[in-house]
């Protein structure tokens, strides 16, 4: 669960945060709940930090404002469900539709930035995110029979339900011939395999520098660590309780870095990086070792619907053009650009299993889909040094709008690859 | 090669259309009025087709009207035997890889409904087509019968030990040894089943090959095959019909026991019952199959006197040596008279073959013989002679002592027998309830004795 | 999810439904395509790269040990060498000879070349096969050597970036039996080695290793096929464990006629069975 946007404003990421709890409040010890109720009030230290966050906020929020705009709203269909979230509750709550392509007009009428997600168990569905107070957006997805949640507001806000009753027009038949995905999911199932394979061990040395008590080494491994785990954060960030508990960053958090939800990579970049101290790591890192090798289990055992590959990748890379053009994603250790690379290479592996089928059906999406990779692949590539890719901080604003420019074409291309293939 | 165990039903045949065109005629159906109007009109030719009427493209597929020509599957005595040999014939000989004596069981049964299935025509089951087909598809969608039989034999390997069949083993049924002009390929011998294809065209044989490989994978292997044909004669109007010619252009064939004479093949073909074979084989023959290469390029090379006293007939009439002007192959030749060999020489081919004595009346054989061309050896000579098949109602008698008169005759320069074997065809399939071999597996206790 | 497949999977049968009306004269074989989901084939399938995956990287190895032998004038060592090395091609046959090229390169026979064992287009494993048995020495092999270790490492690189096309993983169960029945039950594969029951054993293990991932996904009421499949395929294991030696086997030549009869009959019906496999899973 890696923000959005860098602006996405905080009450946000809590509600969100805090839905997971829910999830994570079934899994996770007595200790841990204990102690989430407990949390201490911020350090003064920490209200620093957040007063320095507020700052980024202002800038941040810019940037949203900026996405906002040059995305046209699309006109809802006539046939469009429309679903009105209040300070309260939605309205309705309680949604009844046939299975197949549905589309949902989400009406934001509450004070907050929300979110409204169908959620199979921990599973998302399907996302619309950043729907700002006042403005509604358009969700359209091709819904199976079955019952489903929906988050609706804030935390205290009862989850909705979603029943999707079995429909003639399923749309089920006119969906392309399925077996044309089973060569590349197989193909990148075998890569998530590896690649979580890869984080599993890479984790697991990392948490072995910590316990070692060797901070150097433990700076080392984070990287190649975090990499791995954005290679294959298409996929994973499916799993909201582990995304979160993996990945989830402080701003998101109610008491940000003094959170007891704070875990996962950004904690331990915050104890590697930002305070240069390994006390009370051990646990942190153990917690993360034992929740990528049930990353690498679940991912094992994932079915994944074959629309997922290229929705997943963009999301990731319109999360990064909102946010490498502000304060980044590895905001402690300023290893973003690493990070990103890792992230395109995750992207680029899901575009070139599709690219065969693209290619049939639109060689010129095929094409340009390419050439946007590739640009932002040269785009990284050129922050390169000796010493291996350059600190965001050190990166000047204008090459961070166009890193944000590059990625944010290429999420538009992605964002395109499905419909050329029959998947949307 | 082997020519000459003359019939002793010496009455050239007239007849206006031969029984066998009756039966089939019968066995589509036909009425009287339909028959005789087909007898007064252009009696198709037998074997091959026809070109398609005017107006074809190159590829149009040639055209018969015999396509749906059956025979009668049940009976006392399997088809392909006395049926009258159409043009296109091939043996194809197996192991049995059946383990168990359910296996074998299983291995008839299939052949049988195989069999009956292939011999009466229809659709095949159609299969989704994500599936192989059930059939190959060769002959269309619909498969006709095209006078296909079926002749199923077995060979003395499947009376070893495997299944306890050896008490009930044909007494003169053996692995054929090599006679001395034998060239014998192991590749091309024996084998423990051999079915008999004969049908207006090589397609239906090849179409009921793979329908019998394809079906019965795990109980039959292939050993070796061998296809031939005879070639097409026209139908002279008021004359007998012609023994076909075979690759040394010699009338193979001629006098051979008159099929249509029930009395003559109790006697010389079918296994009777309450002789001195078991019980099982009544009804059935042996069979005994050669395949012959002919070296045609000097056969070609040799003066044709030369040739007509190695066979002991004129070639292009048939007639024997000693026959006047306007002799033909059914003239019968008096080696009586000719006792120094003057007309027809002691060595030659049917002299030998069959020298018309009292005592060679007992070595009678039905010959089913085809002509085959392979392709060319590698030497650059064509590969090509004669797929020898014949039956007997005793091996020894019959075919072995035949040919052990001919061993050392002239013509086996120009021949070399170079694979075939000794099988024992089965007796006919009775009714819907029988299978192949039946009576000899209840003679072995394998299944229940029939009802 | 899962029940969408299964109505997409009754969307089929409908299709399939009406198909078979096109020729109403003909009987039907209630044998529709099965009610699998595609995506149910992706995990087989990977899996099955993975299994891939592994064979080739000891193929790469041993073919180094292989070759490396070959180059150090070891005659002995080479030809202890050969058969165990192969075995793991064999394995992934269907997947290696989708290259046709390396397949050629790698693994063509003296009569696939016009000038058979003269023919310079003759190389890999046979042409040093030809050279340690029937010369009994490694000269003039080194090149081969080379061209087959580099071969052999694009295969591994190719098959690397390949996307497995589902109905060759599929399909590669029967095209095992098929090499099997058409070309190596004779004893020509390796005839100057006589080790084809070591080739019989990769391509039994690459086809019943296909065979396995994907049994779970047959129809429930298939279990007489399973059950001959894997009847055909303990026979060969009893046939072939006969012939055990070492940790290999003994020569071809030593193979009895009624055992190789066995092995013809399982080998002829497991492909005629297999071919049905892509069917019965619904993949054209």
């Amino acid at each position: 669960m890696v923000p959005v946007d860098a602006g996405a404003p905080r009450a946000v990421r809590r509600l969100r945060i805090a839905g997971l709890n829910k999830v994570i409040f079934i899994m996770a010890s007595p200790q841990d709940n204990a102690g989430r109720e407990k949390a201490a009030p911020p350090s003064s230290r920490l209200a620093r930090l957040a007063v320095a966050g507020a700052v980024v906020l202002v800038i941040a929020g810019g940037a949203v404002f900026y996405l906002a705009s040059r995305k046209t709203p699309q006109p809802a269909p006539d046939d469009a469900i429309t679903v009105t979230i209040t300070g309260k509750t939605c309205d309705p709550n309680e949604l009844t539709v046939p299975a197949g392509r549905r589309t949902f007009r989400i009406v934001n009428n509450s004070d907050r930035t929300v979110e409204w997600e169908i959620l199979d168990g921990v599973m998302v569905v399907e996302e619309r995110e950043n729907i700002a107070p006042g403005f509604s957006s358009t969700l359209t997805a091709r819904l199976d029979t079955g019952t489903f949640q929906i988050t609706c507001g804030l935390l205290s806000n009862p989850r909705g339900t979603l029943t999707v009753t079995p429909s003639a027009d399923a749309g089920n038949a006119a969906r392309p011939a399925l077996t044309a995905f089973i060569g590349p999911l197989a193909e990148y199932r075998v890569y998530l395999a590896l690649e979580s394979g890869a984080l599993t061990s890479a984790t697991a040395d990392l948490a072995a520098a910590v316990r070692d008590g060797d901070l150097a080494r433990a700076r080392a491994l984070y990287v190649p660590a975090r990499a791995l785990y954005r290679h294959i954060e298409p996929a994973a960030q499916r799993f909201v309780d582990l995304d979160a508990a993996i990945s989830a960053r402080a701003d998101y958090l109610e008491k940000r870095e003094a959170d007891p939800a704070f875990t996962g990579f950004h904690r331990l970049e915050y104890g590697l990086f930002a305070q240069g101290d390994l006390a009370g790591l051990t646990p942190v890192a153990e917690r993360l070792l034992a929740d990528v090798t049930t990353l690498e289990e679940r991912l094992g055992a994932l079915q994944l619907p074959p629309e997922r590959m290229a929705d997943g990748a963009r999301t990731l890379l319109t999360r990064w053009a909102g946010s490498i053009a502000s304060e980044g994603e590895e905001r402690y250790s300023g290893t973003d650009i690493d990070s990103l690379a890792a992230t395109l290479a995750g992207a680029g592996k899901v575009i070139g299993l599709l690219q065969p089928l693209v290619a049939k059906a639109d060689p010129a999406l095929a094409t340009e889909t390419q050439a946007k990779l590739d640009a932002a692949v040269a785009r990284i590539d050129g922050l390169r040094g000796p010493q291996g890719y350059a600190r965001l901080g050190d990166v000047g604003r204008e090459d961070r709008a166009a890193i944000a420019a590059s990625l944010q074409a290429l999420a538009d291309a992605t964002g395109k690859l499905n419909a050329s293939i029959g998947l949307e | 090669m082997i020519d000459e165990p003359d019939s002793p039903v010496r009455e050239p045949r007239l007849k206006p259309y031969s029984p066998v065109r009756r039966d089939i005629l019968k066995a589509l159906g036909l009425n009287a009025l339909a028959l005789a109007g087909m007898m007064a009109g252009v009696a198709p030719r037998p074997g091959l087709a026809r070109e398609p009427a005017a107006g074809g493209n190159v590829a149009t597929a040639p055209v018969s009207d015999r396509t749906a020509e059956k025979q009668p599957f049940l009976g006392e005595h399997q088809a392909g035997v006395v049926t009258p040999r159409p043009a296109c014939g091939m043996v194809a000989s197996f192991d049995v890889l059946a383990q168990t004596p359910d296996e074998l069981v299983r291995l008839f049964r299939t052949l049988t409904e195989r069999t009956r299935f292939l011999m009466e025509g229809g659709t095949p089951p159609v299969r989704d087509p994500r599936f192989p087909p059930t059939d190959s598809g060769i002959l269309g969608p619909v498969v006709i019968p095209d006078n296909l039989t079926v002749t199923v034999s077995v060979g003395s390997s499947l009376f070893d030990g495997r299944f306890g069949l050896g008490p009930f083993r044909p007494k003169y049924l053996e692995r054929m040894t090599a006679f001395p002009n034998d060239a014998l390929n192991a590749d091309l011998c024996h084998g423990d089943l051999s079915i008999q294809l004969c049908a207006n065209t090589a397609d239906t044989t090849i179409h009921a090959l793979r329908d019998i490989v394809k079906n019965l994978p795990d109980l039959l292997w292939l050993r070796w095959k061998q296809e031939g044909a005879v070639p097409v004669l026209p139908e002279v109007p008021d004359r007998p019909a012609e023994s076909a010619r075979n690759f040394l252009g010699f009338r193979d064939g001629s006098a051979n026991p008159d099929a249509n004479d029930t009395a003559l093949m109790n006697r010389i073909l079918w296994v009777q019952r309450g002789g001195e074979e078991p019980e099982w084989m009544a009804g059935g023959t042996y069979q005994a199959v050669r395949i012959i290469r002919n070296f045609v390029e000097r056969w070609d090379r040799t003066p044709l006197r030369e040739q007509e006293r190695i066979f002991g007939r004129a070639r292009d009439s048939g007639a024997p040596l000693d026959g006047g002007p306007g002799a033909s192959e059914f003239d019968v030749p008096d080696f009586g008279r000719d006792p120094d060999g003057v007309h027809t020489p002691h060595d030659s081919h049917i002299r030998l073959a069959n020298p018309r004595t009292p005592e060679s009346e007992t070595n009678l054989i039905l010959r089913r013989p085809f002509n085959y061309s392979n392709g060319v050896t590698k030497s650059g000579q064509l590969d090509m002679g004669l797929l020898f098949i014949c039956y007997q109602a005793n091996l020894l008698n019959g075919f072995i002592t035949v040919q052990r008169r001919l061993d050392g005759e002239p013509l086996e320069e120009y021949i070399k027998p170079v694979g075939g074997g000794y099988f024992f065809t089965l007796p006919g399939v009775r009714d819907e309830n029988d299978f192949f071999a039946r009576p000899l597996l209840a003679a072995a206790h394998l299944v229940p004795a029939a009802g | 999810m899962k029940k969408s497949l299964l109505s997409f999977a009754a969307a089929t049968t409908l299709a399939l439904g009406s198909l078979t009306l096109a020729a109403p004269s003909a009987p039907v074989l209630a044998q529709a395509a099965a009610a699998v989901s595609p995506l149910d084939l992706v995990a087989p399938v990977a899996e099955y790269k993975i299994y891939v995956t592994k064979a080739t990287q000891q193929f790469v190895k041993d073919t180094k040990a292989f070759t490396d032998a070959v180059k150090a004038g070891d005659v002995e060592k080479a030809k202890a060498l050969f058969a165990p090395t192969r075995v793991s091609y064999e394995q992934i046959e269907p997947i290696a000879e989708l290259f046709s090229d390396l397949d050629a390169a790698i693994d063509s026979r003296a009569d696939d070349h016009e000038k058979a064992e003269a023919d310079p287009g003759f190389t890999g494993f046979h042409r040093i096969e030809y050279g340690l048995w029937e010369k009994n020495s490694t000269a003039e092999l080194g090149p081969f050597a080379d061209k087959l270790l580099a071969d052999v490492e694009e295969l591994h690189k190719r098959i690397a970036g390949l996307t497995f096309p589902p109905e060759k993983v599929v399909g590669g169960a029967a095209v095992l039996m098929e090499e099997v029945a058409a070309t190596k039950i004779s004893g020509e594969e390796d005839r100057y080695s006589h080790t084809d029951l070591w080739d019989f054993q990769g391509n039994f293990d690459g086809s019943r290793k296909i065979f396995d991932l994907f049994r779970p996904l047959l129809p429930k009421d298939d279990g007489e096929f399973v059950k001959k499949v894997e009847g055909n395929f303990n026979r060969v294991d009893v046939i072939l464990a006969k012939y055990k030696e070492g940790n290999g086997f003994q020569s071809y030549e030593k193979l009895t006629d009624a055992d190789r009869n066995v092995l013809a009959g399982a080998v002829n019906t497991l492909a005629e069975d297999l071919s049905t496999l892509r069917g019965k899973l619904g993949l054209d």
